[in-house]
């Protein structure tokens, strides 16, 4: 038993204790998580009808077979393939604001980071499906996996495919470990101001987070290591997904800038969603004072660069096939611009190159109506540059006899829509339950500038 | 031994408390602080932390198991194609990278997860819900002799309460 301390000092403890008062940051923060609008509800509605259209087809592709989507001789590649690499590339923004960023020091994204790594991990879901609703049929995707089986499968580790396989489940998992370790000690706030099985679910998700000095550093040293091991995977995983087709004899594909050429587009798109889905969220839930102006200008600059990137990407396709010398590849780049998807390509070249230039001028950088209106435009650019990328190729072989025409199905249109209603539905719902900004992180933040008497 | 809770402001007082008290050779010493301050892990722990001993068995365990399977896989099941050797090293350097990054970043989170002693139980008596709101604390378990010093000293460190923790 342990004896009472010394009158004195316990006198001297017995003080009026002032009620602590939340911090306003978790208030604000927290209360995106708190009650649901009518709004809310038809959105989540909306979203999960979508999603039961895209499984009703996937239903009736999965039993009449895949004649019907718009697959025919010689393209077999098409919206499906399309898709999966565009929302692969769409999940590259998050992990690059996570991590490279992280190890620039660049405090910016403290704001950001929980929003767009949410992004990544549904889009790379998203993406991830894809692949198994294009082998049609769904219940032998197992033979995707590599492993030395009684089935007559060879285990080609020589295949990009496979590399992809690898590339896209570690993204994936890492990804997830990323925004779980992010989100520990932001669970534990939301636990110690929640009740019931709510609690209880957080106390679980969070192993007992206190903030002491042993997890905190246990914690700084993980983040910084996972930023360390995810900086090449960003680069790596959109640079196999390029080796699917540069690895390929097919004019159009077979070059050497594909890899920096995807992990450009894939940034560039990625922010451009990342824009789309951050926007109406500050708007909605009045997050102006964390998300601010400030984070949207320095995305449109990621956004301009890229954009430069990509558009050098498009000139360069367009030279080496001149100066290359090779019929072939020329004859395959004319038809790009003048054949029978002309308008995919110059949409592309519009959307992804000539519509950001805009972006020069600062007023339109920080103007949040107009950035919400070129990110939808840019979504569009970089599915149609994938487009582009993919049919015109695989529709123009080097024989003129096997050319042909590819349009896509209804049933692929149906799903390529059920694809953006699994993705919105999935964000709606992490926002009820996780804090779309990462607390602790705006709060070191603001702790320094208090302590430090800057205000920016 | 009873054990006292001060709560601070900022994360230096914190700091400074802990060097004090850490003087003084009281080393039962515990902190609570609502995001990561560098200046209190350095007077708390300035010993690297041993997260980076499970990256780095993850990182290399992930490379072996990335080049080990495919050239086990390889000779499991011999296709010779152009003459080439069955198992062909440069491809299998993407297996060995992406298994490099998968096994690191799992082991990392086991790392966080041991060293960090995280785990679903009962919170600390000293803990509440403040420390995670904008407040710091200090909890520190001293003999009686000792209480009313301590409570002197954290007073003088600028705590804005100091009080006992029950139980």
């Amino acid at each position: 038993m342990t004896p009472p301390p010394p009158a004195t000092a316990m006198a001297e403890m017995i003080r009026p204790r002032k009620t602590p008062k939340d911090s306003k940051i978790n208030l604000d923060i927290l209360s995106v998580t708190k009650g649901t609008s009518l709004s809310y509800i038809a959105l989540v509605g909306l979203a999960a009808l979508g999603v039961t259209q895209a499984l009703l087809t996937l239903a009736y592709q999965t039993y009449e077979g895949l004649g019907i989507a718009g697959y025919q001789a010689p393209v077999f590649w098409g919206v499906y393939i399309i898709t999966f690499v565009f929302w692969i590339g769409i999940g590259h923004a998050g992990t690059l604001i996570s991590a490279i960023l992280y190890l620039f020091r660049a405090k910016w994204r403290n704001a950001i980071n929980r929003g767009a790594e949410t992004m990544t991990i549904f889009a790379v879901i998203t993406a991830a499906q894809f692949p198994l609703i294009h082998i049609g049929r769904i219940w032998k995707f197992y033979f995707l996996i590599p492993y030395p089986n009684q089935r007559g499968l060879w285990v080609n580790f020589k295949s990009p495919l496979i590399w992809d396989l690898f590339a896209i489940s570690t993204y994936l998992t890492i990804s997830l470990v990323f925004i779980y370790v992010g989100l520990i000690p932001d669970i534990a706030i939301a636990r110690d101001r929640s009740t019931g099985i709510k609690k209880l679910v957080y106390t679980v998700l969070c192993g007992g987070w206190q903030g002491t000095s042993r997890q905190w550093k246990a914690h700084n040293r993980t983040i910084l290591h996972l930023a360390g091991l995810s900086t090449p995977l960003v680069l790596s995983v959109h640079s196999v997904v390029s080796w699917d087709f540069a690895m390929s004899v097919l004019p159009g594909w077979h070059a050497t800038i594909f890899a920096p050429y995807f992990v450009a587009g894939a940034i560039f798109g990625g922010f451009a969603m990342v824009l789309t889905c951050l926007i109406p969220v500050r708007r909605i839930f009045g997050l102006e004072a964390y998300i601010t102006d400030y984070h949207f200008e320095n995305m449109s600059r990621f956004i301009l660069l890229t954009s430069w990137i990509v558009g050098y990407a498009y000139g360069m396709e367009y030279f080496i096939a001149w100066y290359s010398g090779v019929e072939f590849e020329s004859t395959s780049f004319y038809l790009r611009a003048f054949g029978p998807y002309w308008m995919s390509t110059w949409m592309m070249i519009t959307f992804n190159f000539i519509f950001p230039q805009l972006l020069w001028f600062k007023k339109l950088r920080t103007h949040v109506t107009f950035l919400f209106v070129l990110a939808f435009f840019i979504n569009l650019g970089m599915w149609f540059e994938r487009y582009v990328i993919i049919i015109t190729s695989t529709s123009r072989d080097y024989l003129p006899s096997v050319w042909g025409l590819y349009i896509p199905s209804a049933a692929e249109l149906s799903i390529l829509a059920g694809s953006f209603c699994f993705f919105a539905l999935f964000f709606l719902l992490f926002l009820k339950v996780f804090p779309i900004i990462a607390i602790t992180e705006v709060k070191e933040l603001v702790i320094h500038e208090k302590m430090h008497g800057e205000a920016r | 031994m009873p054990t006292i809770l001060s709560v601070f402001e900022r994360p230096d007082h914190v700091a400074a408390a802990v060097r004090k008290l850490k003087g003084r050779g009281f080393d039962d010493l515990e902190t609570y602080s609502p995001a990561p301050f560098e200046e209190i892990e350095e007077a708390m722990d300035n010993k690297p932390s041993l997260v980076r001993l499970f990256t780095l068995v993850g990182g290399l365990l992930g490379v072996l198991t990335g080049f080990a399977m495919p050239i086990w896989m390889s000779w499991d099941w011999p296709v010779k194609i152009a003459g080439k050797p069955f198992a062909s090293i440069p491809p299998y350097v993407i297996i060995g990278f992406e298994l490099t990054i998968l096994f690191g970043g799992l082991l990392t989170l086991v790392g966080l997860f041991i060293v960090g002693r995280l785990a679903p139980r009962k919170l600390d008596p000293g803990y509440s819900l403040r420390f995670s709101a904008e407040d710091f604390g200090l909890v520190v378990t001293v003999p009686d002799r000792d209480v009313a010093e301590v409570d002197s000293l954290m007073r003088a460190q600028s705590a804005v309460e100091v009080t006992l923790v029950d139980g």
